[in-house]
């Protein structure tokens, strides 16, 4: 898993941004960010909060726009184009708060905006989601707000499945689930790496994320101060304590 | 007891028809957050429509079928040119525009319908009364006025419940960003929403010509009506504006036997008093 | 802040006042007539203006208020005889201003969208009592057979009957109301007023109540409404209950965009334009036959003004004085001679906040001593915005108390809070963004004495200015006073939301995230001052730039899930195992540097 990766050989990457800068109105959120991923790789956003991880997720999103720099997804310029053509090209988010449709119910939920993509890969229907996650398939009738915390978290992740997309971003993947849920969705992200979709994944718990990507990238204060293997960061723990501990 | 019942009958046929066309003013502004004054030019386009087409295709209920696809793409292209430059701004331009189009919508009838009073005939084969009492009967095109309303309160429900385009709305109304996110252009669902609401106003306007006078001045009379219905009912919810459309009929028809100088006087009053004690409406998020 | 107008409208002004008195020497009585009502008209748009613009209160229906006017003047009318107008026309100001407090008593308990309807309901309610009754003649209106004339001591001074005298009766009333509404807006008053249209949130967390505020610059735009009615009754000596419609009320605030809302002025613009224009497309003469149907043209040059002009006439004349954003130059603030006050000593016992099921701050108790600053970290989701917000008012709290030097603050509203000395900063910058820097320090300074009926700065003036200096002085912006907030950087912002909480007077400091955004120097500068402070406030902060606060901090408190983990030193907390779990998860294990 922790094979040592070249931060620099960006070509045949499938999202890569360029000296991003984005603001707040005044507050300069994100200061001259470039990073990128790979098909198929999973990559971690660490960080405190405040730090500008889920700006980061939302500008890849395209509900920022960004202010200098660009963004590329698999060779198409991006940069300031609206969301729901960034979703059609293959890209999917799941918020932290999850953004689960309270007048909906859980299967309208994730029915919403299924599509297929020729890819090759064996399509997300309702029934693999099903199959991945149970505890929805009980529940399928059952309006969106009547679900707990990680019911609603696995939600959002089945929903951004549906959508068939080459590349997920999740924020704040198990913040706040009780330690059995948290488990589950470290499963299920396991299994979506191994389907062969990319993710962004930002949480907080290192030993699972050690235990699932291949890269990690740690966000300070709106820049990026490190990107590199599992090896790499585990090998520096005075990084980790600075950065990331308290 | 009688004229209880006859006032209870108006009551609720006209606010089946005021919920027909205030339907569509709650959906606009609950999904898209626009302030339409134009709303009740739609109800008025409708009435003209009728008088048209019914002249044309002899029946007022054909008039309705064809009229309503005519109003949805009226809606669209009003959208398309006016209202989606609405969104990011603030009430008081949201109320200048429309109110622009209301002085445009109101002189483009003038020129093409003219000022005289119209009527729309009732068709043949719902003319006459229904026998209720010994003394009483109820005119049978208004029996017919408020099944269509309820068919078509049902079916948009259904449409809302069942249908994608329904979900679509429901997601919108409740995460607009979301739904973006997930990859739906909100700009055409926003496109939907306006044509549909613009349709509905029209579909309660050509009902409605057989048991009114078409004049220039109806349009703004159901405005006003609508809007109340809107924030009694609380905005963006449709279950709101049917019980508020419920309520001011019957207000309005007792109000007009009982106390006729002040019946208007007290759907007013009843709308202040609405907010006062649930400053949301009925059923809106505050 | 309602600036005084440029130069060049100035002049455009004066030449419109002059134009004014020529004019009745150079036309007929049809011309007469007509600037005559524009000038009515114009009265009634400047107050709605003082509505709209000044406090943002968007009304539709400030039609109800010169209805009223107007049907005073009828009412107080004899039937053959002329109504003394030193009478009729006060009296028509302070029905319509009575009028005005009790609709406005109950409609400014509404915001947004449902205060436009409220006002608009009220309007229809006037309106349909005049015209579904046989009230004052009903729905066909009513005379007044004698124009009202001034009368002293039966001696009639003026008679308004006479076209010309009128005219500049109402000339002089126009220039004398718009001077008023200016000086209404630039005084202590005007200022909250504007402070709540940008954002009353904040006026109401610096102390003000904005509720009764907003009543009276309703019940004063009201009372100049009905001056406005009683004035166009006596134009024509007919009132009809179209006077309360909300096409009036429609109209006029058509004016009040076109012309440009906000600057008192503009309206008066809007009301020529407006008028000019409908004379314009109604003459046939110089449109041909489209003059039929005029209002296709006002109704497509409406459409055309809103899309292209948002700002009205105002917009256009006013050249905008591009400021750009200058980068601060001084990084140290002088050192600031003064007395070592008091900060405020904060306890807060078994503080619990639940909504429905869900429990956002649970049972917390501290005490944070005065003069110290307090650290406040935690995950997110911790409940730390949420327990700022007990404290300062903005939610109540489930159970619990808090008390600020012994006094018991929990569930008290944010403006009595705030006149307590707690004063609150935003995560999000929360400042009065058109204002300069010196005037959000004055709102803020203005609030330790917040009476609404206070006109003129007096005897305090000294005094704010002394507090708005230091405050700029501490925080380092005394060479930004005059620039507008909106052209400040992002970390001079923040730095203003303190000084507004130094210049209010607050001895104990609420600040949520006050490092947010900003930069290496920047983050330095502000916690030296934050340091600084703490000689004579209380300093309670949350953050999560752990350095920053770790260096600045006497205490730390760790927030958890709503409980309070831990309390202590920096050192203490850096060490406490507890903490180094909650952070970084079962990796806290490993040994740190």
């Amino acid at each position: 898993m922790s094979s040592v990766d070249h931060p620099q050989s960006a070509e045949r990457s499938l999202i890569e941004a360029k000296g991003v800068n984005a603001y707040y109105g005044q507050s300069h959120i994100l200061r001259n960010v470039s990073l990128h991923v790979r098909p198929n790789e999973t990559v971690t956003l660490l960080g405190r909060n405040g730090m500008g991880k889920t700006t980061l997720l939302r500008m890849l999103m395209g509900l920022l726009r960004p202010r200098s720099g660009s963004v590329h997804l698999a060779g198409r310029d991006i940069t300031g184009a609206r969301p729901a053509v960034i979703a059609r090209s293959g890209l999917a988010f799941v918020p932290e708060d999850r953004g689960v449709f309270p007048n909906l119910t859980v299967e309208e939920n994730l029915t919403f905006a299924a599509r297929t993509r020729a890819s090759g890969r064996r399509p997300w229907t309702l029934a693999r989601v099903y199959e991945l996650f149970p505890r929805l398939a009980e529940r399928r009738s059952h309006w969106g707000n009547q679900l707990s915390g990680g019911e609603q978290k696995m939600l959002a992740i089945g929903r951004a499945l549906m959508t068939n997309p080459e590349l997920i971003l999740l924020d704040e993947a198990t913040e706040g689930l009780a330690p059995k849920i948290r488990d589950e969705i470290w499963r299920v992200l396991r299994l979506i790496s191994d389907a062969g979709i990319a993710s962004i994944v930002v949480d907080k718990n290192l030993d699972d994320l050690f235990g699932l990507a291949h890269r990690h990238l740690i966000l300070v204060k709106g820049e990026i101060v490190f990107d590199g293997s599992t090896a790499a960061l585990r090998a520096d723990q005075e990084l980790i304590h600075r950065h990331l501990g308290v | 007891m009688e004229l209880v019942l006859i006032q209870v009958l108006n009551g609720l046929q006209y606010g089946l028809l005021i919920f027909l066309a205030a339907s569509g003013l709650t959906l606009v502004f609950g999904i898209l957050g626009i302030i339409n004054l134009s709303h009740g030019s739609f109800y008025m386009l409708g009435a003209y429509l009728a008088v048209t087409l019914t002249s044309y295709l002899g029946d007022v209920f054909l008039a309705l079928i064809v009229g309503i696809p005519i109003a949805f793409l009226f809606g669209a292209v009003i959208e398309w040119l006016f209202i989606r430059h609405l969104y990011d701004r603030d009430h008081l331009q949201q109320v200048l525009l429309t109110f622009g189009l209301i002085l445009i919508f109101n002189e483009l009838q003038r020129i093409l319908w003219g000022t005289r009073p119209l009527g729309v005939a009732t068709p043949s084969y719902l003319e006459g009364s229904i026998r209720l009492t010994e003394v009483l009967s109820y005119p049978v095109y208004r029996v017919a006025v408020a099944a269509i309303c309820v068919l078509l309160a049902v079916a948009m429900m259904l449409v809302i419940q069942r249908t994608r385009i329904g979900q679509m709305i429901r997601a919108g109304e409740s995460n607009r960003e979301m739904v973006e996110v997930l990859g739906i252009d909100s700009r055409l669902l926003f496109r939907f929403v306006f044509a549909a609401g613009v349709a509905l106003a029209a579909a309660a306007g050509i009902i409605a010509a057989p048991v009114e006078t078409v004049y220039p001045g109806i349009g703004e009379r159901v405005l006003i009506i609508s809007f109340v219905v809107v924030v009694i009912g609380g905005i963006g919810s449709i279950k709101g504006a049917f019980i508020g459309a419920l309520l001011i009929g019957l207000a309005d028809a007792f109000g007009k036997v009982f106390l006729p100088q002040f019946a208007s006087f007290a759907v007013y009053a009843l709308m202040a008093a609405t907010l006062i004690l649930r400053p949301g409406g009925l059923f809106g998020r505050v | 802040m309602l600036k005084l107008p440029s130069r060049s409208v100035v002049i455009l002004l004066a030449a419109l006042c002059a134009a004014a008195l020529i004019v009745p020497y150079v036309t007929g009585p049809y011309a007469i007539k007509f600037v005559t009502r524009i000038m009515v008209i114009a009265i009634f748009v400047i107050s709605l203006d003082f509505l709209i613009g000044i406090t943002g209160l968007v009304s539709f229906g400030h039609a109800t208020f010169f209805g009223i006017g107007a049907y005073v003047l009828y009412f107080v009318s004899p039937e053959a005889d002329a109504a003394n107008a030193l009478i009729a026309f006060p009296l028509a100001m302070i029905v319509a201003g009575l009028c005005a407090c009790i609709i406005g008593a109950v409609s400014v308990l509404t915001r947004g969208f449902y205060f436009i309807m409220v006002t608009l309901a009220f309007g229809q309610m006037f309106y349909s009592l005049f015209h579904d009754t046989r009230f004052a003649g009903g729905s066909d209106g009513a005379y007044i057979n004698v124009k009202p004339a001034v009368t002293l001591a039966g001696a009639s001074l003026l008679d308004l009957g006479g076209r010309l005298t009128f005219y500049h009766v109402c000339l002089v009333l126009l220039v004398g109301c718009y001077l008023m509404f200016l000086a209404l807006a630039r005084c202590p008053l005007g200022r909250v007023l504007q402070g709540i249209r940008h954002n009353e949130q904040r006026v109401a967390a610096l102390g003000y109540n904005a509720y009764v505020f907003k009543l009276v610059a309703f019940a004063i735009a009201g009372s100049i409404a009905g001056l406005a009615g009683v004035l166009y009754a006596t134009i024509d000596g007919y009132v009809t209950p179209d006077l309360f419609g909300w096409r009036e009320s429609g109209v006029a605030i058509m004016m009040v965009v076109l012309g440009g809302t906000g600057t008192l002025y503009g309206p008066v613009l809007g009301a020529i334009l407006y008028a000019l224009i409908e004379e314009v497309l109604k003459t046939s003469s110089l449109v041909g036959p489209l003059a039929e149907h005029w209002s296709l043209g006002l109704g497509l040059f409406l459409i055309a003004a809103v899309l292209s002009a948002p700002r009205g006439i105002a917009g256009l004349l006013e050249r905008r004085a591009a400021t750009a954003a200058k980068q601060s130059t001084t990084a140290v603030p002088p050192s600031i001679k003064r007395v070592a006050a008091r900060g405020k000593e904060l306890e807060v016992q078994d503080l619990r906040k639940s909504f429905g099921g869900l429990v956002a701050v649970d049972n917390v108790t501290l005490r944070l001593a005065p003069n110290q600053v307090h650290g406040i970290i935690g995950p997110n989701g911790a409940g730390k915005t949420t327990f700022i917000n007990l404290l300062s008012g903005a939610l109540r709290p489930t159970a619990g108390q808090v008390r600020l030097d012994g006094e018991e603050i929990a569930g008290s509203p944010p403006h009595a809070i705030a006149r307590r000395g707690l004063g609150r900063s935003y995560q999000r910058t929360n400042i009065f963004l058109p204002f300069t820097v010196r005037e959000n320090c004055l709102l803020a300074a203005q609030a330790r004495r917040p009476s609404p009926f206070r006109l003129t700065a007096g005897k305090h003036w000294a005094e704010n200015n002394a507090d708005i200096a230091y405050a700029l002085a501490a925080t380092g912006l005394s060479a930004r006073a005059e620039d507008r907030a909106a052209h400040l950087s992002h970390g001079e912002q923040r730095q203003l939301e303190i000084a507004m909480l130094l210049a209010s007077g607050a001895r104990l400091l609420l600040l949520d995230e006050p490092l947010g955004g900003m930069g290496p120097e920047e983050t330095a500068r502000v916690t030296a001052l934050l340091r600084e402070l703490a000689a004579d406030h209380t300093v309670v902060l949350i953050e999560h730039d752990m350095d920053a606060i770790f260096a600045t901090s006497d205490t730390l408190t760790v927030l958890v899930g709503g409980r309070v983990l831990a309390q202590g030193t920096p050192d203490q907390i850096r060490r406490d195992a507890a903490v180094r779990q909650a952070y970084l998860g079962r990796f806290a294990d490993q040994e740190p540097i």
